[in-house]
């Protein structure tokens, strides 16, 4: 439904879309930000962190493959350590992405139009940086593709009970059809860039992406119902990826995973972690672009509403699996839930509370969620808060499970966290690259709004 | 299934129904219908592909498809190396079937009998020899660890003459030329030190040595019994005839050359079964938490100045004449009268257990206590001692010459002084004044390292010889492989110094035994020996024994000490090492990284403390302290160890060496540094001076409470009878088995599975050290261990019950128990880890990528991974110890317990070879056949007549975590403990 339909114009800082915002203006301020010369400091200064970062990752990939992966802190009974609760943050931060593209745009919701190829560009490089994770975390990484079934001289297949199999095809299609749909989307504004390009390798290398694009209204035609058709596609895969995610842990027998709330959990906190994350970078980024008109402040308030409803439903998923921790009468779970909250890693565990379901409740007051910098600063709460959550369920619950002789401790190393921060270069200089080469607003479609608010005169 | 069947005869070519057929090429052939017949049953699907025939272009894509995916499983490349045959194919020996040599191992100089396996003339494994009395089919972890020892690559590889490399030859000119010297003072200045040495052919050629060379001494050192290796007769404890046992202070279990035999009669009094519930009662007194302790049905934690006191006022109640005045004196008054009592009330069938701990006076009272009840004759004999020692010939005698100057020459054999002798000889500055110094040892040690000479000794597996066991039985020492490092036995260094060089050890031994055992029949009798590894019947005969001392003289002793009772500062206790021993083993990674039984420390020794001692001092585990001692310090990190001794610090020796090779050196703190000659095992007047700095211990077990899980189930006799042993269901859980929708699977063939006794397992480790052995286990090093990465496919799990002060331990042998519905096989992306048709739950290790998903949904955690490359690809001696039938695992796999596959398939070849099926005692797993106690059982549960069913029928039979419907296929029974019905009520209040 849209936003405008019948009601009053709303105060200018609750419009989807500045004053004054033509088409040929829309066109010009983000083409613009491709084809400047040269690049503004900002941009370099960021750029510059994430490349450094990126040169940590590769130093710890080049170590891991030579050492072996026990330079991580990993150990028995903590068998999986950062490298899986990093694979799930980014993946849950991946999410935003498609939901704000295929779900929003089957909903009709017109806002979405200002931030989804930033949001979908932000959940390639998340999903590229999770995929990292349980390759490198891998004892032998060099045989990873044992996990796909292809036809074997010894006719052997993945196995495939294991929700780790299910996991290489939620997240490999997930990526795949993320990227396509990025592309897709992607096509009549790289036409855009190479029309406007005013050197010729640019202009060659848009056109080769460009694919020919001629303006066509059969192009158009054909756009648009490919566009509705992958939407429709990634739709799915959106539910699908974190609860295999979450099946990932559920499936096993360990007290802390063994839980049917995990599906719904996880995917509520991945739509949680991937808001969170869009507004971490866009706020900042509005900022230096001077993206007001496009990113407005009713946009802040959608996402926060969005990262309000489902910061609710994860505090409901922590009470649940407390609850039934207690309710299921298992002295392993009572223990387990008593351990998180008491035991060595009791302070990780409240922390995670103060930054996911108390930080959150500050959202229900329309100042926040409209007032930039408080709500970057919950934005970042809550990325830690996730980073947290996902720390608790994989750590806490392997350190102590069943028989006491068997438990142990968990010691991050350096590498850990080389590998981590390197994580975050790469995703930092891939959105930094991605702003410099790709338009990082959809023009096409923001020029459709423009046309929209001047036909029928209402706010979008 | 025979073996016909599973191996047809291969069949000839079809023929047609008219006799032969000719057929001029092998097209035709393939053409005709009965081959195109017998292709398309054989190979049923290729028979399309033969019948379309394969054109040039399906081919060229088939191969381009072949070659493709070839390459994806071809990434990693195997070095070329050349296989080659024997050329003369040596007796005996079939390449891929090991061969089995009884020999002999040595412990402080006693034989304790062992079987070697060797692998095309490679020792790999020892195994306990059933016919030697020191090990009745046991071996222990030191002598598992023993083949470690044996490929060491530190060991000392040549002649060392100040420090340089020199010939064997250089150094027998140079003797010959000093024996000459010496015959004209008759050896004056001469002297030789050893340790305990019990080889009758050794003891012979140092007494003709000694008959050469009248004036030369021979002196004997034992870090391990500095006493009693010196005393004339040895006590030999028939302890399968006592049905009360009180040890004192001393751990018979562990510590030893006849610890194996204690263990197994020990454990053979107390085999509970629901129709043969009688078990023996042990009551310990102890200083330090021991093995013996933690098994013994009640245990009382004292200092040892009370603990003396305590033997005193046990004396006056079972009545030694004299003792009575004791009867006043403060320990243990609630719970000794009833010991007491039980006591003599088994007048011949009770057995006081105490080693030189003890003071000679209490020990003296012992022996009062033993006459008293009977014991002597019955469940105690003396007999002279199997190791005898010289005259005069300790130490002390030899430290004090050396600093009087009189010892001109010095031969030490096979013994540390320098490191290993009390701190108050300051034997290295002694040693120096020696003008020449000759040593044989297996390592250039702390002694090598100051002596003119140093030749490398040959270790018992390179060497022919002999030894006496505990009891004095007889057995022979034979070479399993040539010297690796070109060493050689005392036996010949001994020869060369009597000039009876010249002769081969082999016949050196022969020759003895055939003047010693003459006989028409001795060639029949020597090759039975070298058979059995045993010359029958040379047990020695009973003594006399020791003199009895006056009780009441003993009495008066130990009552002028008792103002020391009440300790004004803190005490020291020495103990050795359970792995190391003296220190000799420090080079030797299997035993450094073995979890010591009590504190499953590795890698390091520390000051054993009480909890209530660390609280009034405010320390904490890993606190580095300040020990001082008669003004010589030591800084050592803290190890908090519940049922010490409260003010008492314990600190193992065998640690601290500074040139034992490249894994022990500098690991620990040496001990020896404040053991003094006066007080070999505890001294008062210890000061302790906490520091803030903290040591990184290596711990395998942090957690020792049960946490109301019960993985060890408990029960004392009096319930175990009364609840006809189904104590069991008494812990509430569910049943083991649920109900499932799909059908079982049926085991046709063999079904493996395994029972563990935990009132048998001891604790000691034997077969942590055995799986090692057995299956390629790497060693890791502290770092690693301290990170939880240790890699023992096998864990001995110790939890602890009750009060802190003197809590009851229990242990529980813990290795992959091969679940019925294995958590782990569901999870694993890649099918590595499978079930095969007898039930065994595989590793496969060439399919693993390393998810470690099987690890975290083990609920047992026995699951082990190769986070680094641990196991040495480098070092080639290394490579001849390992097992050929077990893969070496590399970074990057999972690995666990595989229930001895390797054994099943050998069983099951031999089987298949015979034609028969595999039978119920045919396999043994390496962890079982170590066990001195027989704690392990293993075999077939679709057998009717394997002794793990009849365990797993027990009452008292459980499972691990059982609850969670895994059906592991080990089971254990129940530990039983027979504490005394009055002292049982109030245990908690007494000590």
């Amino acid at each position: 439904m849209s936003a405008a339909a019948g009601q009053p114009p709303e105060p200018d800082g609750l419009a989807l879309l500045g004053p004054g915002v033509t088409a040929a203006s829309v066109t010009d301020h983000v083409a613009g930000i491709v084809i400047a010369r040269p690049s503004p400091r900002f941009w370099w200064l960021a750029f510059g962190l994430g490349f450094l970062l990126m040169m940590l990752l590769l130093a710890s990939i080049a170590w891991i493959l030579v050492r072996g992966v026990g330079v991580w802190g990993v150990n028995v009974p903590v068998a999986w350590g950062f490298a899986i609760v990093n694979f799930v943050w980014w993946i849950g931060i991946g999410h935003a992405g498609t939901l704000i593209s295929a779900i929003l745009l089957l909903m009709k919701q017109t806002w979405r139009n200002s931030i989804n190829r930033f949001a979908e560009a932000m959940t390639l490089f998340a999903v590229a940086c999770a995929g990292m994770f349980p390759l490198l975390h891998l004892g032998r990484p060099q045989v990873f593709y044992w996990l796909f079934p292809y036809p074997d001289t010894m006719n052997l297949w993945p196995q495939w009970r294991s929700p780790l199999v299910w996991d290489v095809f939620a997240v490999t299609t997930y990526g795949i059809v993320s990227l396509v749909f990025w592309y897709v989307g992607l096509v009549p504004d790289l036409a855009t860039i190479r029309d406007r390009a005013d050197q010729p390798w640019k202009q060659r290398l848009f056109g080769i992406f460009a694919l020919g694009w001629r303006n066509s209204a059969l192009h158009w035609r054909r756009h648009q119902s490919l566009y509705l058709l992958l939407a429709a596609l990634a739709t799915p895969l959106v539910a699908s990826v974190h609860s295999i995610v979450g099946l990932d842990f559920a499936i096993s027998i360990v007290p802390g995973w063994h839980s049917t709330v995990f599906p719904p959990y996880f995917v509520a906190g991945a739509i949680f972690s991937g808001f969170a994350m869009v507004l971490t970078l866009i706020i900042p980024i509005r900022a230096v672009y001077g993206l007001h008109t496009y990113i407005t402040g009713r946009h802040l308030d959608f996402m926060a509403r969005v990262m309000l409803a489902t910061g609710l439903m994860v505090s409901y998923g922590y009470l649940s699996e407390a609850f039934f921790a207690y309710y299921s009468g298992s002295r392993y779970e009572n223990y387990m839930m008593l351990n998180r909250a008491l035991g060595p890693f009791a302070p990780a565990f409240w922390a995670l509370i103060l930054c996911n379901v108390a930080a959150i409740q500050f959202l229900w007051l329309g100042r926040v969620r409209r007032g930039p910098l408080a709500l970057f600063l919950i934005s970042i709460v809550i990325n830690i808060g996730m980073w947290l959550e996902r720390f608790v369920i994989v750590i806490t619950s392997l350190h102590r499970d069943y028989l006491p002789s068997a438990w142990g401790d968990y010691n991050a190393t350096r590498w850990d966290w080389a590998t981590f921060l390197g994580t975050l270069g790469f995703f930092l200089a891939c959105m930094f690259l991605f702003i410099r080469f790709v338009p990082l607003l959809s023009i096409y479609e923001l020029r459709e709004m423009v046309h929209a608010r001047a036909e029928h005169g209402g706010n979008a | 299934m025979t073996a016909a069947e599973a191996h047809p005869a291969p069949r000839r070519p079809p023929t047609s129904m008219h006799g032969r057929d000719n057929w001029t090429s092998l097209a035709d052939l393939a053409r005709s219908p009965e081959f195109r017949d017998r292709i398309e049953r054989e190979f049923p699907r290729h028979a399309a592909l033969w019948e379309s025939g394969l054109d040039r272009r399906r081919f060229l894509e088939l191969a381009a498809a072949s070659l493709a995916l070839g390459g994806l499983s071809a990434c990693v490349q195997q070095p070329p190396e050349p296989i080659v045959p024997y050329v003369i194919q040596p007796e005996l020996v079939t390449p891929g079937i090991p061969l089995y040599f009884a020999t002999t191992l040595l412990r402080d100089g006693l034989g304790i009998g062992a079987i070697a396996e060797s692998h095309e003339g490679r020792p790999t494994k020892i195994e306990g020899n059933p016919n030697h009395p020191a090990s009745l089919g046991a071996a222990d972890a030191i002598m598992q660890a023993e083949i470690l020892t044996l490929y060491d690559p530190d060991r000392a590889a040549t002649v060392l003459r100040e420090g340089r490399i020199a010939a064997w030859a250089d150094f027998t000119a140079w003797l010959h030329g000093e024996s000459a010297a010496w015959r004209p003072s008759a050896g004056r200045g001469l002297r030789l030190l050893t340790g305990p040495i019990s080889s009758p052919s050794l003891l012979a050629l140092i007494a003709r040595w000694l008959e050469q060379f009248p004036a030369a001494r021979w002196h004997v050192h034992s870090p391990l019994r500095p006493a009693a290796a010196l005393e004339p007769f040895a006590p030999l404890y028939h302890v399968e005839r006592a049905e009360r046992i009180v040890a004192l202070d001393c751990d018979f279990l562990l510590n030893g050359p006849a610890s194996l035999a204690h263990a197994r009669r020990f454990i053979d009094g107390r085999r509970v079964r629901a129709d043969r519930p009688r078990m023996n009662r042990l009551y310990a007194l102890e200083s330090r938490p021991t093995l013996t302790g933690a098994n013994a049905d009640q245990h009382w934690t004292l200092p040892p100045p009370a603990l003396e006191l305590a033997v005193a006022r046990l004396a006056a109640l079972v009545g030694v004449p004299g003792a009575a005045p004791a009867l006043d004196w403060p320990a243990g008054a609630d719970w000794l009268p009833i010991v007491a009592r039980d006591l003599l009330d088994h007048p011949a069938r009770s057995l006081i257990v105490a080693d030189e701990r003890l003071s000679p006076e209490a020990r003296a009272l012992c022996n009062a206590i033993n006459q008293r009840l009977g014991a002597a004759g019955a469940t105690l004999d003396w007999i002279p001692n199997p190791a005898p020692p010289p005259e005069d010939g300790s130490l002390a005698a030899l430290a004090e010459a050396m600093r009087a100057g009189e010892v001109d020459t010095l031969f030490i054999l096979d013994c540390n002084p320098v490191h290993t002798s009390p701190a108050d000889f300051n034997f290295a500055d002694l040693l120096r004044r020696v003008r020449r110094r000759v040593c044989l040892g297996l390592y250039h040690d702390e002694t090598a390292a100051l002596c003119h000479w140093h030749i490398p000794r040959a270790h018992e597996l390179e060497s022919w010889g002999d030894a006496r066991a505990f009891d004095g039985t007889i057995s022979t020492i034979q070479p399993l492989i040539a010297p690796l490092y070109g060493g050689r036995t005392p036996l010949e260094l001994l020869a060369l110094m009597t000039g009876e060089n010249g002769m081969s050890d082999y016949d050196r031994v022969r020759a003895h035994w055939a003047a010693a055992a003459p006989g028409a029949d001795f060639d029949a009798r020597w090759r039975r020996w070298l058979h059995d590894g045993v010359f029958e019947g040379t047990a020695l005969p009973a003594a006399a024994g020791p003199a009895p001392a006056d009780p009441a003289a003993a009495l008066a002793a130990l009552d002028r000490r008792r103002a020391d009772a009440v300790p004004a500062r803190l005490h020291l206790l020495f103990e050795p090492d359970p792995a190391l021993l003296d220190g000799r083993y420090a080079n030797n990674g299997w035993l450094m990284e073995l979890p010591r039984p009590i504190t499953k420390l590795t890698w390091d020794n520390a000051a054993l403390i009480a909890p209530a001692t660390a609280r009034r001092l405010g320390l904490a585990s890993r606190q580095v302290v300040e020990l001082t001692l008669r003004g010589r310090s030591l800084r050592v990190p803290v190890w908090i160890v519940p049922g010490h001794a409260a003010d008492c610090v314990t600190l193992p020796f065998g640690f601290g060496r500074e040139r034992a090779g490249r894994v022990g050196d500098g690991v620990g703190v040496d001990a020896y540094r404040l053991r003094f000659a006066d007080t070999p095992w505890w001294t008062a007047g210890l000061e302790l001076t906490p520091t803030n700095e903290r040591y990184p211990l290596a711990c395998t077990q942090d957690h020792f409470r049960m946490h109301e899980r019960a993985p060890v189930r408990e029960a004392t006799l009096a319930e175990f009878i009364q609840t006809r042993g189904e104590i069991a269901p008494g812990h509430g859980d569910p049943p083991a088995q649920e109900p499932s929708l799909l059908p079982e699977f049926p085991y046709d063939g063999c079904k493996w599975g395994m029972a563990i006794d935990l009132t048998a397992c001891i604790g000691c480790n034997a077969c942590v050290a055995a799986c090692q052995a057995e299956n390629n286990i790497p060693v890791v090093g502290r770092e690693q261990v301290a990170l939880g990465r240790e890699m023992h496919w096998l864990r001995i799990d110790r939890y602890y019950t009750g009060d802190l002060h003197q809590p009851d331990t229990a242990f529980q042998p813990l290795a992959c128990v091969h679940c019925e519905h294995a958590p782990c096989e569901v999870v694993c992306p890649v099918a590595a880890t499978v079930h095969d048709a007898e039930g065994l739950n595989l590793m496969v290790y060439n399919r693993c990528i390393g998810t470690r998903y099987c690890s975290n949904n083990c609920p047992y955690k026995v699951r082990r991974f190769n986070f680094l490359q641990y196991t040495d690809r480098v070092t080639e001696s290394l490579k001849l110890m390992r097992n050929p039938e077990v893969t070496v695992r590399n970074r990057g796999v999972m690995e666990k317990c595989t229930y001895c596959i390797q054994r099943i398939s050998r069983a099951r070849h031999a089987a298949l070879r015979e034609g028969r099926a595999i039978g119920a005692d045919d396999v043994h797993t390496a962890c079982q056949a170590a066990c001195p106690t027989r704690a392990i059982t293993f075999g077939d549960l679709n057998h009717p007549g394997a002794e793990v069913n009849q365990w797993k029928a027990e009452p008292h039979n459980y499972d691990l975590l059982g609850d969670l419907n895994t059906r592991p296929r080990t089971s254990y029974l129940a530990r039983i403990r027979n504490p005394h019905d009055e002292l049982d009520a109030d245990r908690s209040q007494s000590g």
